[in-house]
């Protein structure tokens, strides 16, 4: 696949305006996004490096790609300096825009078997266009989880979306703390304390899963002794970027670069690395 | 191009002459110290083919320390790629094959599923004329690491010379190559004689390693011992994390980026700058650090040269020239830590 920047320096950014900024919670908010690139062609998992010059650029997935409006949306946690940046930006305003990188979640490999999808806080994002895609094709998966944790109830993010969602598939969520009530049912703990509403067995399954590394940890170990095989685990790491394009070793693990083999992995092909916290 | 040529060594300054001519010639000089160092020459005189090793291998001639990619204007937005090439075309002459070697290693980085654009034409732009080493020097196995000390490569560099008592064995391995001999009255032809001495000259310096390492299963066996504690012994009382090993590594290939704007808010200028794994920040993420440990960055120097470097692009991250120990504020050996780990699984 050549890069897709039509300038042949896969280092030199297009350009993307801002139509909306939509402040989601707290600490996250989401830009959408136009590339002005000929060929919109972004999978749900994939990421773009985006940024403003004197800033630099750091990398975001999408959660919600529209091939119709040409429209991307990255919905981002407020911490570090790109970020505050960008989050000063409105409509109209313009970004950097590389991408997309990433091989995106194997979304092959769910026909026909049930789903589980584990999110934890920001983690939900990259796990947006993935419900949207199970959602639209409905009739061609079994059961449908999606798990979701976040720490308190401020942080649950696309509430809406969530409500609508839960008449379709089976939407669990947990709190770290629960202190006043919320539309929908949730549970104190962890998000493995939600691991009870699985209908078990567990072996015609596939897991995607994408949320901080020790949620990941647990979820993928608890999946695994009720009986989940550890190959139909998939993770979508985080790690520093620079590039986005394999060449500037940041990303390493092991012998992957989580920009370019990633950032989504089947679990064990990453587990056998160093420095996985898996 | 299975001809071969020779050149005697009193016209060596009449050929790195007219080299000059049209490039800028980077030679290996004795400066003070007794340190050699690659720089521009205009004439043979300074040139000291004999040199052992440098302490930052021509690797930055095509991948400098410091690069700039762009400009953009603040006001228009509009962007202005750096040209990354030389005012003239560059040649390197009397590059080790270990480093010839190293090039080509980077390579397989840099001119992969993306192509870094400043990488390619600098590296399109070099012409690399590489001298075998007759003996071993101080520190390296190159020997072992297969990429020294007679130059194994087939393609990728344009001429390979090798130092005779009295003359130069040269042989062009590119269109390039040829025409830099061709033409130039102070080449013979060599004969079969001559490249049979070639072949003992090589058996005779391969004869003259002290320095060795065993690499048969050593990825294999280095991925089973990740936790070997002579990771975390060798960190913990011996590196200062300074980066030293991974700034003269020939292969290293990791950047970092960063931007700079002019005073007057008008222009800013994106560069890309060597990195080390050996850098506390370099794993750094929001909240958290894949390695903060030394010992984890230790781990990954030594199993990214001896072990996944081979499953990302099927060679050894090492060229065993032995800089990195040779640098080290305290003399800390990849091939002792491997050793050890060998040692100890043999004993198993
Ligand atoms: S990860 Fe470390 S050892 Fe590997 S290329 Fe980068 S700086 Fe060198
Ligand atoms: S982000 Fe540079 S190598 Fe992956």
């Amino acid at each position: 696949m050549p890069p897709k920047n039509e300038n042949q320096n896969p280092l030199e950014p297009q350009t993307a305006i801002i139509e909306q900024h939509v402040e989601e919670t707290d600490d996250i908010f989401s830009l959408y996004v136009r590339p002005q690139i000929n060929d919109f062609n972004f999978r749900p998992g994939q990421f773009a490096m985006i940024g403003l010059p004197g800033y630099g650029e750091a990398p975001f997935s999408f959660s919600v790609i529209d091939p119709r409006s040409r429209m991307l949306v990255q919905t981002i946690r407020k911490a570090g300096t790109v970020v505050d940046a960008l989050s000063a930006l409105h409509s109209g305003g313009q970004v950097s825009f590389r991408g997309p990188f990433g091989n995106g979640w194997p979304l092959e490999k769910l026909d026909g078997k049930n789903v589980i999808v584990i999110a934890g806080g920001i983690g939900m994002a990259p796990l947006r266009p993935v419900i949207h895609h199970l959602i639209e094709n409905r009739s061609r998966f079994g059961e449908i989880y999606l798990f979701y944790g976040v720490k308190t109830i401020e942080d649950l993010l696309f509430s809406d979306d969530l409500e609508k969602w839960s008449a379709s598939i089976h939407v669990l969520l947990s709190a770290d703390e629960v202190r006043q009530n919320c539309r929908l049912p949730v549970r104190q703990g962890l998000v493995t304390v939600l691991f009870d509403q699985l209908l078990e067995p567990l072996s015609d399954a596939v897991t995607f899963t994408c949320g901080p590394q020790i949620m990941m940890k647990f979820a993928a170990a608890h999946l695994i002794l009720q009986g989940q095989a550890a190959t139909d685990i998939y993770v979508s790491l985080e790690r520093r970027m620079k590039c986005g394009i394999a060449q500037c070793g940041h990303c390493q693990i092991g012998a992957k670069y989580v920009c370019m083999d990633g950032p989504v992995f089947c679990l064990p092909d990453i587990q056998r690395f160093a420095d996985t916290f898996l | 191009m299975s001809e071969a040529y020779l050149l005697s060594r009193k016209r060596l300054p009449d050929w790195i002459k007219s080299l000059a001519e049209i490039y800028t010639v980077l030679g290996p000089v004795p400066l003070r110290r007794g340190q050699t160092v690659f720089e521009p020459i205009a004439s043979a005189d300074l040139l000291n083919p004999n040199y052992c090793s440098t302490m930052l291998s021509p690797r930055l001639f095509i991948y400098p320390g410091c690069q700039k990619l762009f400009t953009v204007n603040r006001s228009t937005g509009q962007y202005v790629t750096a040209d990354p090439r030389t005012q003239r075309p560059q040649l390197i002459f009397a590059i080790h094959p270990c480093d010839m070697h190293a090039i080509s290693v980077l390579d397989r980085t840099f001119l992969a599923k993306y192509e870094d654009y400043y990488y390619r034409k600098r590296r399109d732009d070099t012409v690399t004329i590489v001298l075998n080493c007759n003996k071993a020097c101080d520190s390296g196995f190159c020997d072992s690491m297969g990429t020294g000390p007679f130059l194994r490569l087939k393609q990728g560099f344009d001429v390979a010379l090798t130092a005779r008592e009295k003359d130069f064995i040269a042989e062009p391995a590119s269109e390039n190559g040829e025409r830099l001999i061709g033409g130039r009255d102070f080449f013979e032809r060599a004969t079969a004689a001559d490249l049979g001495e070639k072949e003992e000259i090589e058996q005779r310096a391969k004869r003259s390693f002290t320095k060795h390492l065993d690499t048969d299963g050593l990825p294999q066996l280095l991925m089973r011992h990740l936790d070997h504690t002579v990771y975390r012994r060798t960190a913990d009382s011996r590196c200062l994390g300074c980066t030293n090993c991974t700034m003269v590594c020939p292969t290293c290939y990791c950047y970092n980026v960063q931007d700079r704007t002019g005073y007057d808010l008008m222009t800013t200028t994106r560069q890309r700058y060597w990195d080390s794994c050996q850098e506390l920040h370099f794993a750094q993420v929001h909240g958290g650090n894949f390695r903060s440990s030394r010992e984890a960055r230790m781990r990954q120097f030594v199993t990214h040269k001896l072990a996944t470097w081979v499953e990302q692009y099927g060679c050894f991250g090492c060229i065993g020239c032995g800089r990195c120990m040779t640098w080290c504020p305290t003399g800390i050996d990849l091939t002792e830590m491997a050793k050890e780990i060998q040692r100890d699984a043999a004993e198993k």
